[in-house]
């Protein structure tokens, strides 16, 4: 036999070669110092790579995988407990309202009745008065940018381009200027 | 194996305890798989998490007749696959056919070796490899993980990397010698 391959002395390290390859191999080390060596070589690697230090995991880690796979539920009882302690404190709160408010008992009902609706009613309206104040608003914005629109769009075909650009600058100063005055003047109260 | 199947059937059943335990088996073994791909803790960490919850995401489509354990790891190295394609950290395929797969005459055993029995005892060895793993090809590297950290067989490696069970042993031999001479190279 002639000298063994790496791939044979790794494999005859695994035990992976078959009884008849493995007495082959065994046979040719009895004999071949060369190969004798690449042999304890390899087996070395081998025995170090087997034995790396391993990861561990956090103690843990099984529990966070699951609390991802399975989002914590709660239990009836926990509904059920919860339900009832808000009902208890509900209807501490409001004997706490009858005897500091010395009303009766109906009466306190319906006062309360009544104050929570005028609180709905009144939300409702101011709710009401928002989304129409919204729409004006979008209205006249929009309108605005129409005629700032035509406004352009009939210079581009009065001046030339570069009398254009001009008058883009100067409306820009213009405006800035307008604005820092306007801030000036009522932000920071100068009067000057 | 009937464990891990066993446990597949009652966690599709609804028995969640029954997955914690394919978590609480496997945790370690994907945990230094991922690990020595990534080289970080905190995101091996964190991707072994993921792993386990596209494991069970796709539980259902699991077939009895594969090894778990070939399907999980085959889950882990896709992961890592597109971990390692999104960050374009590697140049090169981990499934296409590589230069060394007809490398024979590479195998040889040259007349004059540097030994290094002589040079290192075995926890500077362990040092070492750590070190040279990071060194080797990623494609290269999972099949030496997967052979002498993670225990598995040329034929589950060759189920999970779909290729032959000879192309896969040559593959980790070149891990082997690369990092053998990787050591060498340090002496």
């Amino acid at each position: 036999m002639n000298c063994l391959r790496v791939d044979q002395v790794y494999l005859y390290l695994e035990e992976e070669l078959s009884p008849s390859e493995k007495s082959e191999v065994e046979e040719h080390l009895a004999s071949c110092p060369k190969c004798q060596d690449a042999v304890e070589e390899r087996r070395l690697l081998l025995q170090a790579s087997e034995s790396l230090p391993l990861w561990e995991a956090p103690p843990d880690f099984t529990s966070q995988v699951m609390a991802r796979i399975f989002p914590a539920r709660v239990s009836i009882w926990k509904w059920i407990s919860v339900t009832a302690a808000g009902f208890v404190l509900t209807a501490f709160a409001f004997f706490v309202y009858v005897i500091f408010s010395g009303q009766s008992l109906v009466g306190s009902f319906s006062s309360i009745g009544l104050r929570t609706l005028d609180i709905f009613r009144s939300a409702f309206i101011i709710l009401l008065k928002a989304i129409k104040l919204i729409g004006l608003l979008i209205r006249v914005i929009i309108q605005i940018a129409e005629i700032l629109f035509q406004f352009l769009a009939r210079l581009t075909t009065m001046i030339n381009p570069e009398a254009q650009i001009v008058l883009i600058i100067i409306t820009v100063i213009l405006s800035t200027t307008l604005l820092f005055g306007v801030k000036r003047k009522y932000l920071t109260g100068d009067k000057a | 194996m009937d464990e891990d199947k066993e446990l597949i059937r009652q966690t599709l059943e609804g028995v969640e305890e029954a997955f914690a335990m394919i978590v609480k088996k496997y945790q370690r073994p994907l945990l230094n798989y991922i690990g020595r791909m990534v080289g970080e803790r905190e995101m091996a960490l964190d991707f072994t998490q993921e792993v386990f919850v596209k494991t069970y995401s796709s539980l259902h489509t699991y077939k009895p007749q594969y090894k778990f354990r070939t399907w999980l790891f085959k889950i882990a190295s896709n992961f890592v696959i597109d971990y390692w394609r999104k960050r374009k950290l590697d140049t090169f395929s981990f499934d296409q056919p590589h230069a060394w797969d007809q490398d024979k005459p590479s195998f040889q055993i040259p007349d004059k070796e540097s030994s290094i029995v002589l040079k290192y005892e075995l926890n500077q060895i362990r040092e070492k490899i750590e070190t040279a793993l990071g060194k080797i090809p990623p494609s290269l590297r999972e099949l030496f993980i997967w052979r002498h950290i993670n225990d598995l067989s040329y034929d589950e490696m060759a189920e999970i990397k779909d290729m032959p069970v000879g192309t896969i042993k040559n593959r980790v031999f070149q891990a082997k010698e690369m990092i053998r001479h990787l050591l060498e190279e340090k002496s």
